[in-house]
C-alpha cells in the first residue's frame, strides 16, 4: 500500500455493501483514489450511484466493507467511531445541502462550534471574523428559523471554515437554494477555499459546479470513473441549459 | 495540560449551558418542566401537609386521653379499683359519656354528653373561654356543679348565650364557658353532635342514667411511672373482654393508623396523576430525542466524542431536573402552606416541625420522573449516528415491547412501593393499572375505528378528523385513557353527591322508621305507646334492652380475637351505630378478621339483647323453629351471618352474663335479617322468660311525618331523658362525609386533568411537525381554512367525546358496585350524566387540542408550504 505523501486523502480497494434482508447489495465497488492537499475534487453522478455513499466514507462518518482509507495519513478504516470523530474534529469540515444547522444554537454559536471542539482558541472573534466574510455581520445572534435558506448556508460555511480544517467536504451545497443564491454560494465556497488553501471535496450532480473543481470523478451503479477535465467542460456547456430545471425536483427528492 | 483540560471541561459546560437556556427560552422543555413540577409539587405538599396534621394531632399532643391510663367499661367499675389506685398512691378521674338531648326551650339537639370529675384531666389541657370575645383560652378542670361548657355550635343550633338555661336530661344547667380544648377528644366518624360538658356531680338530677341505659365509664389514671405499671399489673388480669384498659400510645397508634390509612389512600391516588405525568415526560422526552438528533449528529460529524455528547445531555437533564424539582418543591410549599391556611380553624399546625421526609419522597419521586421515564429516549439520541447528516433523519421507531420498558415500569413500581410500603399491593395495583389501561385502550381503539367509519359519511371535516383520530390512535390511547379517568371521577363526585344517597333513601317503603328512640325507661314505655297509637305515628313496637356478653359457647369462653386498638375501633363504630339499631355495625364485625387462636371467638363487644314473643317483621327463620307462646323454657334465637362467623349451629348453648348474672341457653332457631331495611334489628332474640326479671330501658323505631315532626318534638320535650335521634341529622353527617371525600377526589380530579392536559398538549406537539405537513398537503390541494379548523377541532372533540362516553361506562359500573356491595340496593343506570361526560370530554379536550394547535392554524399557507416543502 502506497501512502504519498502529498495526498491527504487516498483509498485503496474500498468497496461497500449493505445487507437488505437477505441479499447483500454492493454500493460501491473496488474503487481507488487519491486527492492531494489543496485540491478541489467534484464527485459526480446521478442519484443512487453511491456518490454520498463514497463521501460519508472518506469523511470517516461511516465504515468500508473493505479497503482502506488514509486520511492525513490516517488509517480511518482502522479506526472507530470515537477515534473518527476526533480526526473529523482536527481535520474536517462539512457543508450539507440541508445546511444542518443547530436550531437552538444562534448563527454565531454554530459556527463556533467546531472550533470548540477541536480546542481552538479565539473561537467567538473567528467566528464573528468569519460571519462578517459571508455577509452576516449583523445576524450573529439570529436563530437558523429567522434566517433564509441563502443566509443558513452562508452560516454553515462560516462553521466548516472556523476550524482551519485540511480538507472540506460538501455534499450538494447548493442542492436546496435558486440558482441565484446557489451561484453567491458556490463563489463564497470557492473564495474562502482559495483563501485558506484547504482542500474540497465536493458531491454534486450540477456539472456546473463540478466544473469549477480542479478535477472530477464521476460515480456510477458504485463504480468510479475518472473524467477528463476537458470533456467535463464540453458536458457543462451541452447539460447547463437544463439544470435550472431539475434542481427543484432534486431538491425535494432529498428531504427527509 | 491541565489548562487544556480546564478549558475542555468548561467548554462543554458551557454549551450544556446554552443549550439548556435556548431549550427553556424556546418552550421546547416547557411540558417535561411543567410534568415534573407536578409530581414534585403534589407529592411535597400531600406528604407535608398530612404529616404534619399527625403530627398536630398525634405526637404534638402531650396526651390525648387525658391521663396515663384509662380503663372503659360500660358499668361503674368495682371500688376495689379506685381503693387500690389510691392506695398505690395515683391520682385518679371519672368521666361519664353518653348521647343525649340538650333543651333550651322549643330547641332540641343531640349531643354529647362528657360528665367529669374534679381531677378531670389528669394530663393534657382541659380548655375554655368564658366570653366569646375573649382572646385566649384558660386552662381548667370540671365545671362547677350547676353549669356546663359547650362546644361553639350548641349556642348556635340551639340559640343561647353564655349564661343560658340549657336542660340536660331533666335537670336544668347554666352555660359557664365555652370549651376549645378537650385533651381526650375522640375522632370518630360519625359523632352524635357537639359536646357538653358537666360536672359528674351532676349525673344524677339528669336522671339519664337508668337501669340498661347506654354509658361509657371511664376511670381516667395518672402517676409515678412505676405506680401505673404495678396498678396495670393489677388491673389487666381483672377485666373482661368487653372492657379495655389503655394507654396514650394505644390511642395514638390507632388515631394514627386511621390517618396513615388516608394518607395512603390520597397519595395511591395521587399516583394516578403522578403516572400521567411520568407520561408526559416520556411523550415529551421523546419528542425532545426525535428534535435533538440532528443536533447530535452534526455534533458528532463535528468531531464531537459521544463522552462529549454524553456529558452535554447529562448535564443538561439533569439541570432541567434540578430546576423542576426545585421549582415543584417551591410550589408544593406553597399549596401545603394554603392547605394548612385552609384547616387553620380546626387544627392549628403553627408548632409542626416540617421533617425531610416529604423532602426527600419528593425529590425521589422528581428524579425517578425524569430519569427512569427519559432514559430510553436520551440514550438513544445519545447513540444517534452522525451518518445521518448524509442520510437523512429517520424517526425512531420504538418497538412495542421491549427492555426499554422495564426503568419506567420499575419507576412505577418504587413509586407505588413508596407510598403504599407494601410490595403485594403495589404490584396488585400496577398489574391491575396495566390491565385497565389495556381494556380502555381496546375499547377506545374500538370506539376511534368505529368513528372511522361512520365519519366518512359525516361531511368532510368529520371525514378528517375521524381518519386522522384512527391513525394516531396509539398516540392517542394516553390520553383517552387519562381522560377517561378524569371524567370518570367526575361524574362519580358529581352522582355521589346528587344521586346515590337520595336514591338509597328514596328506596324504602314510606312508613320507614325515620326517628329512633333510646333510653325509654319502663314507666314511659306506656305513654309513648298510648301517643303513637293515638296519633296513628307508624312504629315498631318497644323493644327492651339488655346489654350483655356472649361469655361462652358450649361452654368453651370466649376470648378477645383482636388487639386493644382495633377492639376498640369496632366498639366505637359499634357504640355509635348500635344503639339506633343502623345496619353498618354487624356488617363491620363481619369483615373482621377471622384470626383464630386459642379458644373460642365472641363476638368481641357487648351485644345489645332483647326478648321477642313473635318473630319481627323483615325477619325470617331459615333453621329451626320460632318458639311458641306458652313455651317459657329459656331459649336464643341468633342471626344468621354471626352464627356462621362464630361458627354457632343450631342446638348450642350460649351462656350469656348480664351484668353480675350468667345464663346458659340452647339456641332454638337462626333468623335472616335484612339489616338495610332501618328497621330495629337484634343479633340475639331471647324468648320472654330469659330476661323479662331484669330492669331495663327500651328502644323504639318511629316513622314521623314531616306535618307531625313538631307535635312529636314538643311531646317529647316531656320526657327529656329519652334520646331522639333524627335520622336525617345521621344522613347529613354521611352527606358531610362524602362532601369531605369529594374534596379529596376533587384534588385528584384537578391533579388527573392538569397531568392527561399536560400528555394531551405533549403528544400533539410531538404529532405537530406531522400535522404541519398534512396541513400543507392539503392547503396545496385547495382545502379551505374553515376545514381544516373544523377538521383539527372535531378531532380533539371526538377524542374527548369517546373518553366522555368510556367515562360513562365506568361510572355506572362504579356506582353499580357501590349500589349493590356498600348500599346494597337496586341498581339504576344515570343516563343523564352520560351527557355532562360526554360533553365535558369534548369541550374539555377540544378546547385543550385548539389551544395547543394554535399556533399550526394560524399560520399562513404560503408559511405552512415553505416550512414543510
Amino acid at each position: 500500500m502506497h501512502v504519498n505523501s502529498e495526498s491527504i486523502l487516498s483509498v485503496s480497494s474500498l468497496t461497500k455493501s449493505v445487507q437488505v434482508e437477505d441479499k447483500t447489495l454492493t454500493l460501491l465497488q473496488p474503487l481507488n483514489l487519491t486527492v492531494a492537499a489543496g485540491e478541489s475534487i467534484a464527485i459526480v453522478g446521478s442519484s443512487g450511484s453511491g456518490k454520498t455513499t463514497l463521501l460519508s466514507i472518506l469523511a470517516g462518518l461511516d465504515l468500508p466493507s473493505s479497503g482502506e482509507v488514509y486520511l492525513k495519513n490516517q488509517p480511518l478504516h482502522q479506526f472507530n467511531e470515537e477515534q473518527r470523530s476526533q480526526v473529523r474534529a482536527q481535520h474536517v469540515g462539512f457543508i450539507f445541502q440541508q445546511f444542518l444547522l443547530i436550531n437552538s444554537l444562534t448563527a454565531l454559536e454554530n459556527v463556533m462550534l467546531p472550533a470548540e471542539l477541536a480546542n481552538l482558541p479565539d473561537a467567538q472573534a473567528r467566528g464573528e471574523a468569519l460571519l462578517e466574510q459571508v455577509g452576516l455581520a449583523d445576524r450573529l445572534d439570529h436563530y437558523p428559523s429567522q434566517l433564509s435558506g441563502g443566509e443558513q448556508q452562508r452560516v454553515a460555511i462560516a462553521r466548516a471554515f472556523i476550524s482551519k480544517p485540511d480538507i472540506l467536504f460538501a455534499d450538494e451545497p447548493t442542492g436546496n437554494l435558486d440558482s441565484k443564491t446557489g451561484q453567491h454560494i458556490t463563489d463564497l465556497i470557492f473564495d474562502l477555499n482559495a483563501k485558506e488553501g484547504t482542500t474540497l471535496v465536493l458531491v454534486t450532480h450540477d456539472p456546473k459546479l463540478a466544473a469549477r473543481c480542479q478535477r472530477q470523478v464521476e460515480m456510477d451503479s458504485g463504480i468510479l470513473n475518472e473524467k477528463a477535465s476537458a470533456v467535463v467542460a464540453e458536458s457543462v456547456d451541452v447539460e447547463s441549459t437544463s439544470a435550472n430545471d431539475v434542481t427543484p425536483e432534486t431538491s425535494t427528492s432529498q428531504v427527509g | 495540560m491541565i489548562a487544556v483540560n480546564q478549558k475542555k471541561s468548561s467548554m462543554w459546560l458551557a454549551q450544556s449551558l446554552r443549550l439548556l437556556h435556548h431549550e427553556l427560552r424556546r418552550g421546547e422543555l416547557t411540558i417535561i418542566f411543567l410534568a415534573i413540577v407536578l409530581a414534585v409539587a403534589t407529592v411535597f405538599s400531600l406528604t407535608g401537609f398530612s404529616g404534619q396534621i399527625k403530627h398536630a394531632i398525634v405526637a404534638n399532643s402531650t396526651n390525648t386521653i387525658g391521663a396515663d391510663r384509662v380503663l372503659r367499661l360500660s358499668t361503674e367499675v368495682d371500688k376495689s379499683f379506685i381503693d387500690k389506685s389510691q392506695a398505690m398512691s395515683l391520682n385518679h378521674a371519672r368521666k361519664i359519656e353518653t348521647e343525649s338531648m340538650a333543651f333550651a326551650g322549643d330547641n332540641m339537639l343531640l349531643s354529647e354528653i362528657d360528665a367529669v370529675s374534679e381531677t378531670y384531666p389528669l394530663r393534657g389541657e382541659l380548655r375554655i373561654k368564658t366570653a366569646l370575645t375573649q382572646e385566649n383560652s384558660v386552662v381548667v378542670n370540671a365545671p362547677k356543679v350547676g353549669t356546663v361548657w359547650v362546644e361553639p355550635s350548641v349556642l348556635s343550633r340551639l340559640d343561647v348565650n353564655i349564661g343560658d338555661i340549657i336542660e340536660i336530661g331533666v335537670a336544668p344547667l347554666t352555660i359557664a364557658g365555652i370549651v376549645t380544648d378537650i385533651p381526650d377528644r375522640s375522632y370518630r366518624a360519625f359523632i352524635a353532635g357537639p359536646t357538653v360538658i358537666l360536672n359528674i356531680a351532676d349525673m344524677p338530677k339528669t336522671e339519664l342514667i337508668q337501669p340498661g341505659s347506654r354509658m361509657t365509664y371511664k376511670y381516667l389514671f395518672a402517676g409515678e411511672t412505676d405506680d401505673i405499671e404495678a396498678f396495670e399489673d393489677w388491673v389487666k388480669p381483672q377485666i373482661n373482654e368487653a372492657q379495655r384498659w389503655y394507654d396514650a400510645k394505644a390511642a395514638q397508634n390507632r388515631l394514627s393508623r386511621i390517618l396513615d390509612t388516608a394518607e395512603k389512600f390520597l397519595s395511591l391516588a395521587s399516583m394516578l396523576g403522578i403516572v400521567l405525568a411520568a407520561v408526559a415526560v416520556a411523550v415529551a422526552s421523546r419528542r425532545y430525542g426525535q428534535r435533538h438528533q440532528s443536533t447530535v449528529s452534526i455534533f458528532k460529524a463535528m468531531g464531537a466524542s459521544i463522552s462529549h455528547v454524553k456529558k452535554l445531555y447529562c448535564l443538561h437533564w439533569t439541570l432541567l431536573s434540578c430546576l423542576s424539582i426545585a421549582t415543584g418543591l417551591a410550589v408544593g410549599y406553597g399549596l401545603m402552606l394554603l392547605g394548612v391556611n385552609a384547616i387553620a380553624s380546626y387544627l392549628s399546625l403553627a408548632d409542626a416541625p416540617l421533617t425531610f421526609t416529604p423532602f426527600l419522597t419528593a425529590v425521589f419521586t422528581g428524579l425517578l420522573c425524569a430519569v427512569a421515564f427519559a432514559i430510553h429516549p436520551i440514550s438513544v439520541l445519545v447513540n444517534s449516528s452522525p451518518l445521518s447528516v448524509i442520510r437523512g433523519f429517520s424517526q425512531q421507531k420504538v418497538a412495542r415491547f421491549g427492555w426499554h420498558q422495564v426503568p419506567p415500569l420499575l419507576a412505577l413500581f418504587i413509586l407505588l412501593f413508596l407510598f403504599s410500603q407494601d410490595a403485594i399491593m403495589s404490584a396488585a395495583l400496577l398489574f391491575g393499572g396495566i390491565v385497565v389501561s389495556f381494556i380502555l385502550l381496546l375499547f377506545g381503539r374500538g370506539l376511534m375505528s368505529a368513528g372511522r367509519s361512520v365519519g366518512t359519511k359525516a361531511g368532510k371535516s368529520w371525514h378528517l378528523a375521524l381518519a386522522n383520530l384512527k391513525r394516531r390512535a396509539s398516540e392517542n390511547s394516553v390520553q383517552l385513557v387519562s381522560f377517561t379517568i378524569a371524567i370518570k371521577l367526575l361524574l362519580l363526585i358529581t352522582v355521589m353527591k346528587s344521586s346515590i344517597l337520595s336514591e338509597w333513601e328514596q328506596q324504602f317503603p314510606e312508613d320507614t322508621p325515620n326517628h329512633y328512640l333510646i333510653n325509654i325507661s319502663e314507666h314511659e314505655i306506656q305513654p309513648l305507646q298510648q301517643f303513637v297509637d293515638e296519633n296513628n305515628v307508624a312504629n315498631q313496637g318497644f323493644y327492651k334492652v339488655y346489654r350483655g356478653r356472649l361469655a361462652a359457647i358450649n361452654g368453651e369462653k370466649t376470648i378477645r380475637e383482636e388487639d386493644d386498638s382495633e377492639q376498640e375501633q369496632e366498639q366505637e363504630q359499634e357504640q355509635n351505630a348500635e344503639s339506633a339499631s343502623t345496619e353498618k355495625s354487624t356488617e363491620k364485625s363481619t369483615e373482621e378478621k377471622t384470626e383464630q387462636s386459642a379458644g373460642r371467638r365472641g363476638a368481641g363487644r357487648e351485644l345489645g339483647l332483647t326478648w321477642r314473643d313473635e318473630l319481627s317483621p323483615g325477619n325470617e327463620v331459615i333453621e329451626g323453629q320460632w318458639w311458641q307462646l306458652d313455651d317459657t323454657k329459656p331459649q336464643v334465637s341468633i342471626e344468621s351471618s354471626m352464627a356462621e362467623r362464630l361458627e354457632i349451629a343450631l342446638g348450642d348453648s350460649l351462656t350469656f352474663t348480664l351484668g353480675s348474672d350468667e345464663f346458659t341457653v340452647p339456641v332454638t332457631s337462626i333468623r335472616k335479617v335484612n339489616w338495610q331495611s332501618r328497621q330495629l334489628n337484634f343479633i340475639m332474640v331471647f324468648n320472654r322468660s330469659v330476661l323479662e326479671q331484669y330492669p331495663t330501658t327500651a328502644i323504639s323505631a318511629w316513622s314521623v311525618s314531616d306535618q307531625d315532626r313538631d307535635m312529636v318534638y314538643r311531646f317529647m320535650a316531656n320526657y327529656p331523658t329519652v334520646t331522639l335521634m333524627d335520622f336525617a341529622a345521621i344522613m347529613a353527617q354521611l352527606n358531610n362525609i362524602i362532601e369531605q371525600v369529594s374534596v379529596a377526589i376533587q384534588l385528584i380530579l384537578i391533579l388527573v386533568v392538569l397531568a392527561g392536559s399536560l400528555v394531551l398538549i405533549a403528544q400533539v406537539q410531538a404529532s405537530m411537525e406531522e400535522r404541519e405537513r398534512e396541513l400543507a398537503i392539503l392547503r396545496t390541494l385547495g382545502a379551505r381554512g374553515k376545514l381544516l379548523r373544523n377538521s383539527v377541532l372535531y378531532e380533539f372533540v371526538a377524542l374527548g367525546a369517546i373518553a366522555g362516553l368510556m367515562a360513562s361506562i365506568g361510572m355506572e359500573i362504579a356506582v353499580y358496585i357501590l349500589q349493590s356491595q356498600v348500599f346494597e340496593m337496586a341498581g339504576s343506570f344515570h343516563f343523564q350524566y352520560w351527557l355532562v361526560g360526554i360533553g365535558a370530554g369534548a369541550l374539555f379536550v377540544g378546547l385543550i387540542g385548539m389551544l395547543s394547535c394554535w399556533r399550526l392554524l394560524n399560520l399562513s399557507s404560503v408559511t405552512l408550504i415553505r416550512r414543510t416543502m
